[in-house]
Protein backbone atom coordinates (compact mmCIF):
# COMPACT_ATOMS: atom_id res chain seq x y z
CA UNK A 1 0.00 0.00 0.00
CA UNK A 2 2.83 2.45 0.59
CA UNK A 3 5.38 3.42 -1.72
CA UNK A 4 8.50 1.02 -2.76
CA UNK A 5 11.01 0.88 -0.54
CA UNK A 6 14.67 1.56 -1.38
CA UNK A 7 16.93 4.72 -1.06
CA UNK A 8 15.17 7.08 -3.28
CA UNK A 9 11.88 5.76 -2.39
CA UNK A 10 12.31 6.48 1.11
CA UNK A 11 13.86 10.31 0.09
CA UNK A 12 10.82 10.28 -1.09
CA UNK A 13 8.48 9.15 1.58
CA UNK A 14 10.50 11.41 4.00
CA UNK A 15 10.31 14.68 1.92
CA UNK A 16 6.28 13.61 0.95
CA UNK A 17 5.66 13.00 4.82
CA UNK A 18 7.73 16.84 5.82
CA UNK A 19 5.02 18.37 3.67
CA UNK A 20 2.21 17.06 4.75
CA UNK A 21 3.06 17.60 8.12
CA UNK A 22 3.81 21.47 6.64
CA UNK A 23 0.39 21.91 5.45
CA UNK A 24 -1.14 20.40 8.30
CA UNK A 25 0.50 23.19 10.37
CA UNK A 26 -0.48 25.74 8.01
CA UNK A 27 -4.39 24.61 7.83
CA UNK A 28 -4.62 24.15 11.65
CA UNK A 29 -2.47 26.90 12.90
CA UNK A 30 -1.05 29.47 10.56
CA UNK A 31 -3.92 30.08 8.32
CA UNK A 32 -5.96 31.26 11.43
CA UNK A 33 -7.46 35.28 11.40
CA UNK A 34 -5.63 35.75 14.43
CA UNK A 35 -2.31 34.41 13.81
CA UNK A 36 -2.18 36.70 10.23
CA UNK A 37 -3.48 39.98 11.64
CA UNK A 38 -0.95 39.36 14.70
CA UNK A 39 2.15 38.70 12.70
CA UNK A 40 0.89 41.60 10.20
CA UNK A 41 1.01 43.80 12.97
CA UNK A 42 4.31 42.82 14.46
CA UNK A 43 6.79 44.76 11.99
CA UNK A 44 4.37 47.82 12.90
CA UNK A 45 4.89 47.75 16.41
CA UNK A 46 8.50 46.82 16.25
CA UNK A 47 8.60 49.68 13.69
CA UNK A 48 7.09 51.90 16.31
CA UNK A 49 9.28 51.07 19.26
CA UNK A 50 12.63 51.49 17.76
CA UNK A 51 11.74 54.45 15.04
CA UNK A 52 10.04 56.27 17.22
CA UNK A 53 12.05 59.42 18.49
CA UNK A 54 15.45 58.19 17.38
CA UNK A 55 16.86 60.85 14.24
CA UNK A 56 17.26 57.86 12.04
CA UNK A 57 15.02 58.17 8.76
CA UNK A 58 12.53 55.65 8.74
CA UNK A 59 13.93 54.10 5.50
CA UNK A 60 17.14 53.42 7.32
CA UNK A 61 15.24 51.28 9.47
CA UNK A 62 13.40 49.02 7.01
CA UNK A 63 16.00 46.62 6.63
CA UNK A 64 16.27 45.61 10.28
CA UNK A 65 12.84 45.31 10.64
CA UNK A 66 12.38 42.82 7.89
CA UNK A 67 15.11 41.09 9.50
CA UNK A 68 13.19 41.25 13.16
CA UNK A 69 10.13 40.37 11.55
CA UNK A 70 11.47 36.92 10.41
CA UNK A 71 13.24 36.37 13.44
CA UNK A 72 9.90 36.09 15.45
CA UNK A 73 7.49 35.11 12.98
CA UNK A 74 9.41 32.43 11.94
CA UNK A 75 10.34 30.84 14.64
CA UNK A 76 6.77 31.99 16.68
CA UNK A 77 4.35 28.93 16.03
CA UNK A 78 5.89 25.78 16.48
CA UNK A 79 6.76 26.24 19.83
CA UNK A 80 3.27 26.66 20.81
CA UNK A 81 1.83 24.20 18.30
CA UNK A 82 4.07 21.19 19.26
CA UNK A 83 3.40 21.82 22.90
CA UNK A 84 -0.58 21.56 22.05
CA UNK A 85 0.16 18.38 20.23
CA UNK A 86 2.17 16.56 22.98
CA UNK A 87 -1.16 17.60 25.17
CA UNK A 88 -3.43 16.04 22.76
CA UNK A 89 -1.51 13.17 21.80
CA UNK A 90 -1.44 14.22 17.81
CA UNK A 91 2.36 14.54 18.37
CA UNK A 92 2.54 10.92 18.48
CA UNK A 93 1.16 10.52 15.46
CA UNK A 94 4.34 12.06 14.12
CA UNK A 95 6.46 10.47 16.36
CA UNK A 96 5.26 7.07 15.12
CA UNK A 97 5.15 7.21 11.26
CA UNK A 98 7.50 5.28 8.71
CA UNK A 99 9.38 8.65 8.42
CA UNK A 100 13.16 9.59 10.48
CA UNK A 101 12.74 12.20 12.76
CA UNK A 102 14.66 14.94 10.08
CA UNK A 103 11.70 14.66 8.44
CA UNK A 104 9.29 15.34 11.32
CA UNK A 105 11.69 18.60 12.48
CA UNK A 106 11.79 19.39 8.54
CA UNK A 107 8.28 19.68 8.38
CA UNK A 108 7.40 21.19 11.16
CA UNK A 109 9.65 24.21 10.32
CA UNK A 110 8.64 24.57 6.63
CA UNK A 111 5.42 25.70 7.94
CA UNK A 112 7.35 28.68 9.96
CA UNK A 113 9.21 29.12 6.90
CA UNK A 114 6.31 29.86 4.81
CA UNK A 115 4.34 32.01 7.43
CA UNK A 116 7.42 34.06 7.85
CA UNK A 117 7.98 34.69 4.29
CA UNK A 118 4.36 35.96 4.06
CA UNK A 119 4.90 38.10 7.22
CA UNK A 120 8.36 39.47 5.51
CA UNK A 121 6.67 40.92 2.84
CA UNK A 122 4.81 43.37 5.00
CA UNK A 123 7.35 45.74 5.99
CA UNK A 124 9.28 44.86 2.75
CA UNK A 125 5.90 46.82 0.61
CA UNK A 126 5.82 48.93 3.14
CA UNK A 127 9.31 50.07 2.56
CA UNK A 128 8.89 50.15 -1.09
CA UNK A 129 4.95 51.65 -1.11
CA UNK A 130 5.09 54.06 1.97
CA UNK A 131 8.81 55.56 2.73
CA UNK A 132 9.85 54.81 -1.23
CA UNK A 133 13.14 52.63 -0.01
CA UNK A 134 14.96 51.33 -2.91
CA UNK A 135 16.64 47.87 -3.38
CA UNK A 136 19.76 47.80 -5.00
CA UNK A 137 20.29 44.36 -5.27
CA UNK A 138 17.37 41.40 -5.26
CA UNK A 139 20.10 38.87 -4.80
CA UNK A 140 20.68 39.05 -1.02
CA UNK A 141 17.31 40.39 -0.78
CA UNK A 142 16.08 36.65 -1.59
CA UNK A 143 18.75 34.66 -0.16
CA UNK A 144 18.71 36.52 2.89
CA UNK A 145 15.06 36.04 3.34
CA UNK A 146 14.66 32.71 2.63
CA UNK A 147 17.60 31.20 4.69
CA UNK A 148 17.14 33.64 7.60
CA UNK A 149 13.44 32.30 7.36
CA UNK A 150 14.33 28.64 7.53
CA UNK A 151 17.16 29.08 10.00
CA UNK A 152 14.33 30.36 12.90
CA UNK A 153 12.12 28.58 11.41
CA UNK A 154 14.07 25.37 12.64
CA UNK A 155 15.09 27.47 15.68
CA UNK A 156 11.81 27.40 16.56
CA UNK A 157 11.50 23.53 16.45
CA UNK A 158 14.84 23.05 17.87
CA UNK A 159 12.96 24.78 21.46
CA UNK A 160 9.88 23.03 20.74
CA UNK A 161 11.59 19.54 21.39
CA UNK A 162 11.82 20.51 24.91
CA UNK A 163 9.28 18.02 26.25
CA UNK A 164 6.85 20.11 27.86
CA UNK A 165 3.20 20.37 27.11
CA UNK A 166 2.72 23.99 27.83
CA UNK A 167 3.60 26.66 25.21
CA UNK A 168 4.59 29.13 28.06
CA UNK A 169 7.84 27.08 29.29
CA UNK A 170 9.48 27.30 25.65
CA UNK A 171 8.31 30.89 24.63
CA UNK A 172 10.27 31.92 27.87
CA UNK A 173 13.51 30.43 26.79
CA UNK A 174 13.00 31.21 23.25
CA UNK A 175 12.86 34.96 24.24
CA UNK A 176 15.79 34.56 26.47
CA UNK A 177 17.60 33.98 23.30
CA UNK A 178 15.57 35.96 20.58
CA UNK A 179 15.24 39.40 22.25
CA UNK A 180 19.34 39.75 22.97
CA UNK A 181 19.87 38.60 19.59
CA UNK A 182 17.98 41.67 17.91
CA UNK A 183 21.26 43.82 20.01
CA UNK A 184 23.37 42.03 19.43
CA UNK A 185 23.44 41.22 15.79
CA UNK A 186 23.98 44.54 13.84
CA UNK A 187 20.07 45.05 13.11
CA UNK A 188 20.04 48.57 14.48
CA UNK A 189 22.97 49.11 16.03
CA UNK A 190 25.89 48.41 13.19
CA UNK A 191 28.31 45.68 13.89
CA UNK A 192 31.20 47.72 14.26
CA UNK A 193 29.30 50.29 16.83
CA UNK A 194 28.09 47.19 19.02
CA UNK A 195 30.11 47.46 22.58
CA UNK A 196 33.31 45.25 23.12
CA UNK A 197 31.28 42.66 25.01
CA UNK A 198 28.36 42.31 22.34
CA UNK A 199 31.70 42.10 19.48
CA UNK A 200 32.46 38.67 20.82
CA UNK A 201 28.95 37.53 20.21
CA UNK A 202 28.11 38.74 17.24
CA UNK A 203 29.39 35.53 15.50
CA UNK A 204 27.40 33.47 17.29
CA UNK A 205 24.20 35.00 15.93
CA UNK A 206 22.58 33.85 12.84
CA UNK A 207 20.39 37.01 12.74
CA UNK A 208 23.82 39.11 12.35
CA UNK A 209 24.18 37.05 9.09
CA UNK A 210 20.90 37.09 7.38
CA UNK A 211 20.69 40.91 8.32
CA UNK A 212 24.00 41.16 6.77
CA UNK A 213 22.38 39.75 3.45
CA UNK A 214 19.25 41.62 3.78
CA UNK A 215 21.16 45.33 4.66
CA UNK A 216 23.42 44.44 1.50
CA UNK A 217 20.14 44.48 -0.68
CA UNK A 218 19.50 48.07 0.30
CA UNK A 219 22.72 49.80 0.92
CA UNK A 220 24.91 47.93 -1.88
CA UNK A 221 27.36 46.56 1.44
CA UNK A 222 27.44 44.12 4.01
CA UNK A 223 30.05 43.49 6.76
CA UNK A 224 30.76 39.86 5.78
CA UNK A 225 31.28 38.40 2.58
CA UNK A 226 27.86 37.40 1.28
CA UNK A 227 29.08 34.03 0.43
CA UNK A 228 30.21 34.27 4.01
CA UNK A 229 26.64 35.09 5.42
CA UNK A 230 24.84 32.55 3.22
CA UNK A 231 27.46 29.62 4.07
CA UNK A 232 27.28 30.52 8.00
CA UNK A 233 22.71 30.63 8.12
CA UNK A 234 23.68 26.86 6.08
CA UNK A 235 25.42 25.84 9.15
CA UNK A 236 23.59 27.38 11.44
CA UNK A 237 20.58 25.31 9.67
CA UNK A 238 22.16 22.41 9.67
CA UNK A 239 23.09 22.48 13.52
CA UNK A 240 19.98 23.36 14.30
CA UNK A 241 17.91 20.11 12.65
CA UNK A 242 20.69 17.98 14.07
CA UNK A 243 20.31 18.95 17.23
CA UNK A 244 16.65 19.40 17.25
CA UNK A 245 16.44 15.85 15.50
CA UNK A 246 18.51 14.38 18.92
CA UNK A 247 16.78 16.21 21.30
CA UNK A 248 12.92 14.65 20.18
CA UNK A 249 14.80 11.22 19.80
CA UNK A 250 16.27 11.92 23.49
CA UNK A 251 12.99 12.90 25.11
CA UNK A 252 11.08 10.43 23.54
CA UNK A 253 12.60 8.32 25.33
CA UNK B 1 7.57 -15.89 10.78
CA UNK B 2 5.97 -14.03 13.38
CA UNK B 3 4.42 -11.10 13.36
CA UNK B 4 6.15 -10.08 17.13
CA UNK B 5 9.26 -11.24 18.03
CA UNK B 6 10.20 -10.04 21.24
CA UNK B 7 13.45 -11.53 23.10
CA UNK B 8 14.22 -10.43 26.67
CA UNK B 9 13.39 -7.17 26.49
CA UNK B 10 14.45 -4.76 29.30
CA UNK B 11 13.67 -1.02 29.90
CA UNK B 12 15.09 0.82 32.27
CA UNK B 13 14.74 4.54 33.51
CA UNK B 14 17.45 5.16 36.01
CA UNK B 15 16.64 3.14 38.80
CA UNK B 16 13.39 1.54 37.77
CA UNK B 17 12.76 -1.56 35.64
CA UNK B 18 10.13 -0.69 33.83
CA UNK B 19 10.38 -4.00 31.59
CA UNK B 20 12.54 -7.21 33.12
CA UNK B 21 13.55 -9.79 30.81
CA UNK B 22 9.97 -9.88 28.85
CA UNK B 23 10.10 -12.39 25.79
CA UNK B 24 6.76 -13.28 23.76
CA UNK B 25 5.59 -13.91 20.14
CA UNK B 26 2.84 -12.99 18.11
CA UNK B 27 2.05 -15.49 15.23
CA UNK B 28 0.55 -13.78 11.61
CA UNK B 29 -3.35 -13.48 11.89
CA UNK B 30 -3.19 -13.71 15.58
CA UNK B 31 -5.55 -11.35 17.82
CA UNK B 32 -2.89 -11.01 20.67
CA UNK B 33 -4.27 -9.36 24.20
CA UNK B 34 -1.81 -7.43 26.87
CA UNK B 35 -3.24 -6.93 29.97
CA UNK B 36 -1.88 -5.18 32.71
CA UNK B 37 -2.33 -2.77 35.72
CA UNK B 38 -1.68 0.83 35.02
CA UNK B 39 2.47 0.76 35.30
CA UNK B 40 3.22 -2.47 34.88
CA UNK B 41 4.87 -1.93 31.26
CA UNK B 42 1.72 -2.17 28.33
CA UNK B 43 2.90 1.18 27.32
CA UNK B 44 6.10 0.73 27.43
CA UNK B 45 6.03 -2.69 25.19
CA UNK B 46 4.50 -0.68 22.89
CA UNK B 47 6.57 2.63 22.45
CA UNK B 48 9.16 -0.27 22.02
CA UNK B 49 7.11 -2.18 19.68
CA UNK B 50 6.28 0.96 17.63
CA UNK B 51 9.95 2.36 17.92
CA UNK B 52 9.32 5.49 19.83
CA UNK B 53 11.40 4.02 22.73
CA UNK B 54 14.81 2.11 22.94
CA UNK B 55 15.20 -0.96 24.83
CA UNK B 56 17.90 -1.06 27.50
CA UNK B 57 18.47 -4.95 26.60
CA UNK B 58 16.79 -7.43 24.49
CA UNK B 59 15.55 -7.36 20.94
CA UNK B 60 12.02 -6.93 19.29
CA UNK B 61 11.19 -7.29 15.43
CA UNK B 62 8.06 -6.55 13.54
CA UNK B 63 8.00 -9.83 10.51
CA UNK B 64 11.17 -10.32 11.14
CA UNK B 65 12.55 -6.75 10.92
CA UNK B 66 14.61 -5.31 13.82
CA UNK B 67 12.47 -2.75 15.62
CA UNK B 68 15.72 -0.47 16.17
CA UNK B 69 17.87 -0.95 13.67
CA UNK B 70 15.08 -1.03 10.65
CA UNK B 71 12.66 1.33 12.66
CA UNK B 72 11.04 2.86 9.59
CA UNK B 73 10.65 -0.40 7.30
CA UNK B 74 8.84 -2.12 10.69
CA UNK B 75 6.16 0.69 10.94
CA UNK B 76 5.52 0.46 7.35
CA UNK B 77 4.07 -2.73 8.11
CA UNK B 78 1.95 -1.47 11.14
CA UNK B 79 -1.18 0.56 11.89
CA UNK B 80 -1.71 2.18 15.18
CA UNK B 81 -4.53 3.13 17.20
CA UNK B 82 -3.32 5.21 20.23
CA UNK B 83 -5.45 5.56 23.37
CA UNK B 84 -6.13 8.71 23.04
CA UNK B 85 -8.36 9.49 20.09
CA UNK B 86 -5.54 11.98 18.88
CA UNK B 87 -7.52 13.35 15.67
CA UNK B 88 -7.18 16.73 14.68
CA UNK B 89 -10.43 19.06 15.68
CA UNK B 90 -9.52 21.70 13.02
CA UNK B 91 -9.55 19.42 10.24
CA UNK B 92 -12.15 17.49 8.83
CA UNK B 93 -12.76 14.02 8.70
CA UNK B 94 -11.61 13.17 4.91
CA UNK B 95 -8.53 15.75 6.00
CA UNK B 96 -7.28 13.80 9.36
CA UNK B 97 -7.36 10.69 7.26
CA UNK B 98 -5.46 12.36 4.45
CA UNK B 99 -2.89 13.41 6.63
CA UNK B 100 -2.08 10.09 8.33
CA UNK B 101 -2.04 8.54 4.32
CA UNK B 102 0.59 10.89 3.26
CA UNK B 103 2.68 10.35 6.12
CA UNK B 104 2.66 6.70 5.37
CA UNK B 105 3.26 7.36 1.12
CA UNK B 106 0.15 6.36 0.35
CA UNK B 107 -0.11 7.21 -2.83
CA UNK B 108 -3.36 9.75 -4.01
CA UNK B 109 -5.89 6.99 -5.93
CA UNK B 110 -5.39 4.62 -3.36
CA UNK B 111 -5.70 7.15 -0.08
CA UNK B 112 -8.75 8.63 -1.66
CA UNK B 113 -10.29 5.37 -2.18
CA UNK B 114 -9.21 3.90 1.43
CA UNK B 115 -10.20 6.86 3.16
CA UNK B 116 -13.39 6.55 1.58
CA UNK B 117 -13.83 2.84 2.49
CA UNK B 118 -13.02 3.26 5.93
CA UNK B 119 -15.34 6.37 6.57
CA UNK B 120 -18.19 3.84 5.23
CA UNK B 121 -16.85 1.36 7.45
CA UNK B 122 -17.11 2.92 10.30
CA UNK B 123 -20.47 4.75 9.38
CA UNK B 124 -18.49 8.42 8.95
CA UNK B 125 -19.14 9.06 5.52
CA UNK B 126 -22.11 11.38 6.15
CA UNK B 127 -19.07 13.62 7.96
CA UNK B 128 -16.17 13.18 5.82
CA UNK B 129 -16.23 17.13 5.09
CA UNK B 130 -17.27 18.01 8.73
CA UNK B 131 -14.53 19.50 11.04
CA UNK B 132 -14.13 16.57 14.11
CA UNK B 133 -14.43 19.43 16.35
CA UNK B 134 -18.30 18.78 16.29
CA UNK B 135 -17.59 14.85 16.84
CA UNK B 136 -18.89 12.74 19.52
CA UNK B 137 -16.07 10.41 21.69
CA UNK B 138 -17.45 7.55 19.85
CA UNK B 139 -16.79 9.15 16.28
CA UNK B 140 -13.94 10.25 17.33
CA UNK B 141 -12.77 7.01 18.43
CA UNK B 142 -13.55 5.51 15.05
CA UNK B 143 -12.12 7.88 13.35
CA UNK B 144 -8.97 7.57 15.00
CA UNK B 145 -9.65 3.60 14.47
CA UNK B 146 -10.07 4.89 10.52
CA UNK B 147 -6.64 6.17 10.90
CA UNK B 148 -4.75 3.70 11.90
CA UNK B 149 -5.59 1.25 8.74
CA UNK B 150 -5.49 3.93 6.11
CA UNK B 151 -2.46 2.47 5.06
CA UNK B 152 -3.91 -0.89 5.35
CA UNK B 153 -1.44 -2.73 7.81
CA UNK B 154 -0.79 -6.04 8.49
CA UNK B 155 -0.20 -5.57 11.98
CA UNK B 156 -2.60 -3.19 13.99
CA UNK B 157 -1.70 -2.32 17.90
CA UNK B 158 -5.05 -1.14 19.50
CA UNK B 159 -4.65 0.83 23.08
CA UNK B 160 -7.68 0.79 24.78
CA UNK B 161 -10.02 0.50 21.71
CA UNK B 162 -13.55 0.92 23.53
CA UNK B 163 -12.66 2.65 26.41
CA UNK B 164 -15.82 4.72 27.76
CA UNK B 165 -17.41 4.47 24.29
CA UNK B 166 -20.96 4.38 23.58
CA UNK B 167 -22.87 1.00 22.62
CA UNK B 168 -22.68 1.75 18.42
CA UNK B 169 -19.66 2.58 18.62
CA UNK B 170 -17.94 -0.15 20.60
CA UNK B 171 -20.06 -2.36 18.38
CA UNK B 172 -18.87 -1.26 15.48
CA UNK B 173 -15.31 -1.60 16.54
CA UNK B 174 -15.80 -4.91 17.78
CA UNK B 175 -17.03 -5.81 14.55
CA UNK B 176 -14.22 -4.76 12.68
CA UNK B 177 -11.76 -6.23 14.86
CA UNK B 178 -13.25 -9.35 14.59
CA UNK B 179 -12.99 -8.70 10.72
CA UNK B 180 -9.56 -7.71 10.03
CA UNK B 181 -8.55 -11.16 12.20
CA UNK B 182 -10.51 -12.91 9.90
CA UNK B 183 -9.02 -10.95 6.66
CA UNK B 184 -5.56 -11.73 8.07
CA UNK B 185 -4.35 -8.85 9.88
CA UNK B 186 -2.60 -9.17 13.72
CA UNK B 187 -3.93 -7.35 15.98
CA UNK B 188 -2.10 -6.26 19.21
CA UNK B 189 -4.56 -5.44 21.66
CA UNK B 190 -4.00 -3.79 25.27
CA UNK B 191 -7.29 -3.68 26.95
CA UNK B 192 -8.39 -2.93 30.15
CA UNK B 193 -11.73 -4.69 29.36
CA UNK B 194 -10.89 -8.46 30.28
CA UNK B 195 -14.15 -9.27 28.96
CA UNK B 196 -12.84 -8.02 25.67
CA UNK B 197 -9.91 -9.67 25.60
CA UNK B 198 -11.57 -13.15 26.62
CA UNK B 199 -14.00 -12.27 23.54
CA UNK B 200 -11.60 -10.98 21.07
CA UNK B 201 -8.21 -12.40 21.76
CA UNK B 202 -6.72 -15.89 21.05
CA UNK B 203 -3.65 -15.61 23.01
CA UNK B 204 -3.47 -13.26 25.92
CA UNK B 205 -0.22 -11.61 28.13
CA UNK B 206 -0.85 -11.09 31.52
CA UNK B 207 2.16 -8.81 32.66
CA UNK B 208 2.77 -6.78 35.87
CA UNK B 209 5.70 -5.22 37.47
CA UNK B 210 7.34 -5.10 33.65
CA UNK B 211 7.55 -8.73 33.81
CA UNK B 212 5.00 -11.38 31.78
CA UNK B 213 3.02 -12.86 34.94
CA UNK B 214 1.55 -15.36 32.25
CA UNK B 215 0.85 -16.35 28.38
CA UNK B 216 -2.03 -18.50 26.99
CA UNK B 217 -5.48 -18.47 25.41
CA UNK B 218 -8.27 -17.46 27.80
CA UNK B 219 -9.66 -20.73 28.20
CA UNK B 220 -6.36 -22.51 29.02
CA UNK B 221 -5.10 -19.22 31.82
CA UNK B 222 -8.92 -19.95 33.46
CA UNK B 223 -8.19 -23.68 33.74
CA UNK B 224 -5.15 -22.87 35.67
CA UNK B 225 -7.62 -21.42 38.75
CA UNK B 226 -10.21 -23.85 38.87
CA UNK B 227 -10.25 -23.61 42.41
CA UNK B 228 -11.50 -20.00 41.90
CA UNK B 229 -15.68 -21.24 41.18
CA UNK B 230 -18.56 -19.15 42.36
CA UNK B 231 -22.47 -19.40 42.97
CA UNK B 232 -24.09 -16.34 42.40
CA UNK B 233 -27.84 -16.05 44.15
CA UNK B 234 -30.00 -13.45 44.53
CA UNK B 235 -33.15 -13.88 47.64
CA UNK B 236 -36.91 -11.73 47.14
CA UNK B 237 -36.15 -10.16 50.36
CA UNK B 238 -33.37 -8.18 52.26
CA UNK B 239 -31.66 -8.46 55.51
CA UNK B 240 -29.03 -6.60 56.95
CA UNK B 241 -27.06 -9.66 58.26
CA UNK B 242 -27.49 -11.48 55.11
CA UNK B 243 -23.51 -10.48 53.99
CA UNK B 244 -22.50 -12.25 57.43
CA UNK B 245 -24.42 -15.40 57.21
CA UNK B 246 -23.16 -16.02 53.92
CA UNK B 247 -19.70 -15.95 54.66
CA UNK B 248 -20.56 -18.20 57.62
CA UNK B 249 -21.79 -21.09 55.23
CA UNK B 250 -19.58 -24.52 54.64
CA UNK B 251 -17.01 -24.11 51.91
CA UNK B 252 -17.61 -20.44 51.21
CA UNK B 253 -14.00 -18.18 50.91
CA UNK B 254 -15.00 -15.08 50.08
CA UNK B 255 -18.33 -12.78 49.35
CA UNK B 256 -19.55 -10.24 47.22
CA UNK B 257 -22.69 -8.48 46.76
CA UNK B 258 -22.73 -7.26 43.44
CA UNK B 259 -26.37 -5.08 42.41
CA UNK B 260 -29.25 -7.42 44.21
CA UNK B 261 -27.04 -10.45 44.08
CA UNK B 262 -24.30 -11.77 46.36
CA UNK B 263 -21.66 -13.98 44.32
CA UNK B 264 -19.95 -16.55 47.13
CA UNK B 265 -16.76 -17.90 45.97
CA UNK B 266 -15.85 -21.26 46.79
CA UNK B 267 -13.79 -24.19 45.79
CA UNK B 268 -16.80 -27.11 45.98
CA UNK B 269 -19.72 -24.96 44.37
CA UNK B 270 -22.37 -28.24 44.98
CA UNK B 271 -21.38 -27.99 48.79
CA UNK B 272 -22.47 -24.28 48.66
CA UNK B 273 -25.39 -24.84 46.78
CA UNK B 274 -26.84 -27.28 49.29
CA UNK B 275 -25.76 -25.23 51.62
CA UNK B 276 -27.70 -21.95 50.61
CA UNK B 277 -31.04 -23.75 49.84
CA UNK B 278 -30.49 -24.64 53.24
CA UNK B 279 -30.26 -21.07 54.37
CA UNK B 280 -32.84 -19.84 52.50
CA UNK B 281 -35.36 -22.24 54.08
CA UNK B 282 -33.91 -21.66 57.51
CA UNK B 283 -34.58 -17.44 56.62
CA UNK B 284 -38.01 -17.99 55.18
CA UNK B 285 -36.48 -16.34 51.88
CA UNK B 286 -36.98 -17.26 48.49
CA UNK B 287 -34.17 -17.94 46.12
CA UNK B 288 -35.20 -15.66 42.60
CA UNK B 289 -32.25 -17.05 40.67
CA UNK B 290 -29.35 -19.24 41.01
CA UNK B 291 -26.34 -19.63 38.67
CA UNK B 292 -22.63 -21.02 39.17
CA UNK B 293 -19.93 -19.41 37.38
CA UNK B 294 -16.35 -20.87 36.31
CA UNK B 295 -13.22 -18.71 37.14
CA UNK B 296 -13.29 -15.84 35.01
CA UNK B 297 -10.02 -14.19 32.32
CA UNK B 298 -10.46 -11.36 35.54
CA UNK B 299 -10.39 -13.76 38.13
CA UNK B 300 -6.94 -15.01 36.43
CA UNK B 301 -5.79 -11.03 35.84
CA UNK B 302 -6.90 -10.45 39.52
CA UNK B 303 -4.82 -13.71 40.71
CA UNK B 304 -1.40 -13.22 38.78
CA UNK B 305 -1.26 -9.39 39.11
CA UNK B 306 -2.09 -8.79 43.00
CA UNK B 307 -4.77 -6.61 42.43
CA UNK B 308 -7.19 -8.26 44.85
CA UNK B 309 -7.45 -10.66 47.77
CA UNK B 310 -10.83 -12.54 46.15
CA UNK B 311 -9.82 -15.92 46.77
CA UNK B 312 -8.46 -16.89 50.06
CA UNK B 313 -7.57 -20.02 50.33
CA UNK B 314 -7.35 -21.46 47.46
CA UNK B 315 -4.15 -22.78 45.67
CA UNK B 316 -1.61 -20.48 44.24
CA UNK B 317 -0.75 -19.75 40.42
CA UNK B 318 2.60 -19.04 39.55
Amino acid sequence: MTEPAGKHGQLYAELFAAWAIAKKDIRIYYLKPNIIVSGAMFPLFMFLAFAVGRPAEPAVMIPGLVAITILFSASSIEPVSIPIERRVRTFDRLVSAPVSLHAVVLGESLSGFLYSIGIALVPLAAGLVIFRTPIISVFPLVFGILLTAFCFATMGTLFAAYPTESPGDIMSMLNMVRLPLIFISGVFIPVESVPAVGQAVVWLSPLTYGNDLIQASYHGHTHFNPLIDMAMLCIFILIFQVAANRLYKKFNE
Amino acid sequence: MQAIEVSHLTKRFGNLTALDDVSFSVSGGETFGFLGPNGAGKTTTIRILTGISTPTGGTASIFGKDIIRDTIASRKEMGIVHETSNVYDDLTAWQNLMFTAELYAVGKQMREKRAAELLDLFGLLERRDDRVRGFSKGMKRRLTLAMGLVNNPRLLFLDEPTSGLDVQSNLIIRDVIRDLNAQGVTVFLTTHNIEEANLACDRVAIINRGRIAAIDSPERLKKTIQSVQSVEVAFDSASPRRMDDLRQLPGVSEVRKEGDKFRLFTEDPSLVIDAVTAYAKAENARILSLSTFGPSLEDVFIRLTGLGIRTRGVTTVD
